[in-house]
């Protein structure tokens, strides 16, 4: 290597391995932890393969089977995997879109020159906070806090507006409010942040081209800003809707692991987590995550095309 | 210069990813490898070694035994005892694994660690684990655990028979004992009685509430007086659910539901309709709160561990009401969970263990302070006996009430039988699935429904409706 180094005319094709070298961290990590774990939980998926009290059953190669399992039918006539895959989006959908709406309100806000909001780094440091607390000690806060015996419903019962505690870990579109406010709390402040430097990276000459022009804020807003950020609000969209499908710890704590009220709050991934607790079902456990995996993969692609397509358009017509 | 400095960096990038990825991928191994061996060290969560290193090797060589003592539970109830009521022997050190057993998290963990037992380190290994009547069987009726008439506990003449029966085999080899016994009781509010009943004297009581007629009569009069019968829904499963006549799977492993547990389906049903019992769980704050001296709730059930190690708000200086209870038999014979001391195979203390065991059934000395210090009701029918005659025994709790004669006169009546190594998760998943039901939440269907399809995701091998 030190002689190719040493040899003035090879030295792009050093550089060359140099390069390859730096980046090979990555791909070592890339698969050890995450190519050779996917392939062993699908292969994984193919048998079945738990645990009957102390004794293991499996594994024994099956085929598809748990696939077909996991799409037919359950006790109650109803698809599992499809219900909870339905929780999941509704979940996320609830919590993701104020989450987006209000960190791009507050990104434009803080990065624009003529509101020059004071104390910025103090705002940005507050809104980011809720996301250092563990999200299960998160979880465990708002369960005391709603909870029949819990500081809420005291308020609500000394202020005379309920007569009885309300059980909201009890009441559908309540679970589902709590667990969407507090994925909000915890993530619209790191959106902010992101969508900021965003923000920060468009040239400001153009703000100042289209004001001159006679463009007034929500102009602005919508012609120069949100066409230039769209590359960094699609990567954002597309991180914050893997990390919903994968939602777990949040609903998991806050309901005991059971999906109050009649499973309505119940995700994949505790779905996928019933299966492994007490009888080590890898056969199942792994068909559900080879489910969720290609569910992720294929949402991702269509958000990152139909966005990043209508972005690319307006850039080919400034051409002309 | 730079030549060597970019060396030395990519070395240094390669080098932390590969450490990185290293400890990155045994997580993903444990999900994705159908042999959990790589959790071992879970099972180590090692508090600090106390005895000086020196002094504990020259005393471990002695014995020729382990210098780590591992025992594994659910609570801290017996590492009382254990700390007050056993000396350890010298240069042994005990360690505790403590995982609270809800949703089976103590059963995942002890399985993690009693699989791995062969290859563990000797001072990793379990030397003793706690079980509850629950899961008992799962443990006794396996490979994991070991005969512990060959260790040297023999002596059973004093302890009461489903003990015995509960730790052993089926075939009747003996792998662990208890050291307490568990008669449950009903548990009543002595001035609550007085206002609903007319009496508060326990006989008179038991008179009023022999029968599951009678306990449905009084708790309409209980209402209708502003009080409830019981604080919550699930209550009184346990005095149904061991009265079954038949086990939750039968021998073809299809879920069965006892005429016993249909008949507490009943009761509840009329229960909630009418307002005699609260929504809340059997563990749940709703229910605790009921204890507190401004309790509408006159009943409870449960044995002598419930009520003094269960029922704190009760015995709160300021807000219970210690002193405004006693207990009578009720409607039906049952008893109630109860601590079992297993012997793992593969343990490397077993003479430690056999001590350990002997000492908590039958060293009368100690099962005395049990009783006499800790309200237990011992699993020695000699000292149990002592104190059921003694007329100046009685419990403070209680009013001053011999609990011991009462529960002494109950176990008589407690049967061994039906139970499978299934039982505390379908238990758990019954009361969860109806409590929602109970609640409003979803039909009786649905409720079921849903406790079928927990049972599909739990235990693979059980075929439901």
């Amino acid at each position: 290597m030190s002689k190719n180094v040493k040899n003035p005319k090879s030295r792009g094709v050093s550089n060359a391995k140099w390069g390859y070298l730096f980046i090979l961290p990555f791909f070592i990590a890339y698969i050890c932890c995450t190519l050779i774990p996917q392939v062993m939980t699908f292969y994984n998926s193919l048998f079945m393969n738990y645990r009957d009290g102390l004794k293991q059953i499996g594994p024994k190669f099956v085929g598809l089977q748990n696939y077909v399992a996991l799409f037919s039918q359950d006790n109650s006539g109803s698809v599992g995997i499809l219900k909870y895959f339905g929780n999941t989006i509704i979940l996320w959908l609830m919590g993701a879109i104020p989450q987006i709406v209000v960190a791009l309100l507050l990104a434009v806000f803080f990065t624009s020159y003529r509101l020059n909001i004071k104390g910025q780094q103090f705002f940005k440091t507050v809104i980011y906070m809720p996301n250092l607390i563990m999200a299960s000690a998160f979880s465990m806060l708002f369960f005391t806090l709603f909870s029949p015996v819990g500081p809420v419903n005291q308020v609500l019962i000394a202020s005379g507006w309920v007569d009885k505690a309300v059980d909201f870990l009890n009441i559908k579109i309540s679970v589902r409010v709590l667990v969407s406010l507090m994925n909000f709390l915890m993530w619209f402040g790191n959106t902010t942040i992101l969508l900021m430097a965003g923000i920060q990276g468009i040239d400001q000459t153009l703000f100042e081209a289209a004001q001159i022009d006679g463009a007034n804020s929500t102009q602005v807003f919508f012609r120069v800003t949100m066409p230039l950020l769209r590359p960094i609000l699609v990567y954002t969209v597309i991180t914050a809707m893997i990390g919903g499908l994968q939602m777990f710890d949040v609903p998991q704590i806050l309901t005991k692991g059971k999906g109050t009220p009649n499973r309505a709050s119940m995700t994949l991934v505790m779905y996928l987590n019933n299966y492994l607790t007490t009888s080590k079902n890898y056969g199942m456990a792994g068909a559900v995550s080879v489910v969720l995996f290609i569910i992720s993969a294929a949402l991702s692609l269509i958000v990152y095309n139909s966005l990043s397509s209508q972005y690319r358009k307006p850039k080919r017509h400034r051409k002309y | 210069m730079k030549k060597q400095l970019s060396v030395i960096l990519s070395v240094i990038t390669v080098a932390a990813a590969l450490a990185a990825c290293g400890g990155g991928s045994s997580a993903p191994a444990t999900t994705a490898a159908p042999a959990p061996e790589t959790t071992a060290a879970a099972a180590t969560e090692a508090p600090a070694t106390e005895a000086p290193a020196a002094e504990t090797e020259a005393a471990a060589e002695e014995s020729g035994e382990g210098k780590v003592f591992n025992i594994y539970a659910w609570n801290e109830e017996f590492k009382g005892f254990f700390e007050k009521y056993y000396q350890v022997p010298d240069g042994v050190t005990v360690e505790w694994h403590i995982t609270p057993s809800d949703n089976g998290a103590y059963q995942q963990k002890l399985d993690e660690a009693l699989l791995n037992q062969e290859n563990a380190d000797p001072d990793e290994k379990v030397d003793m684990f706690l079980a509850e009547a629950d899961y008992i069987v799962k443990y006794a009726d396996d490979a994991a655990t070991q005969d512990i008439t060959a260790l040297g506990v023999d002596d059973f003449s004093n302890t009461y028979n489903y003990t015995v029966q509960a730790a052993s085999d089926a075939d009747g080899v003996v792998k662990g004992v208890s050291f307490q016994c568990c008669p449950s009781a009903l548990i009543y509010r002595r001035s609550i009685a007085e206002d609903v009943l007319g009496t508060s004297e326990p006989d008179e009581v038991q008179e009023l509430l022999n029968s599951w007629d009678k306990f449905n009569a009084v708790a309409k009069d209980a209402k209708d007086k502003g009080y409830y019968m019981t604080a919550s829904f699930a209550e009184t499963y346990r005095v149904f659910s061991n009265n079954c006549t038949s086990p939750w799977v039968d021998a073809d492993n299809n879920l069965q539901f006892d005429p016993q547990i249909e008949a507490w389906i009943e009761q509840t049903d009329d229960f909630i309709a009418n307002e005699y019992t609260l929504t809340a769980g059997i563990w749940d704050d709703e229910k605790n709160k009921q204890m507190f001296a401004d309790g509408k709730t006159m009943c409870f059930f449960g044995p002598a561990w419930y009520f003094n190690f269960c029922m704190g708000n009760a015995q709160d200086p300021e807000k219970g009401c210690s002193g405004d209870w006693a207990i009578c038999e009720g409607p039906a014979a049952h008893f109630w969970g109860g601590t079992w001391l297993m012997a793992p195979a593969g343990t490397d203390n077993p003479t430690m263990l056999a001590d350990i065991m002997n000492t908590f059934i039958n060293d009368e000395d100690v099962c005395s302070k049990l009783v006499e210090n800790e309200a237990q009701f011992s699993n020695n029918q000699a000292v149990n006996k002592k104190f059921a005659e003694n007329p100046d025994y009685g419990s403070e709790f209680l009013g001053g009430q011999n609990d011991v004669a009462v529960f002494s006169a109950m176990t008589d009546n407690i049967k061994w039988e039906n139970h499978t190594i299934y039982d505390q998760l379908l238990n758990e998943g019954l009361q969860n699935s109806l409590q929602e039901y109970y609640k409003g939440v979803s039909d009786k269907e649905t409720a079921l429904k849903n406790f079928y399809n927990y049972v599909n995701e739990t235990y693979p091998s059980i075929i439901t409706p």
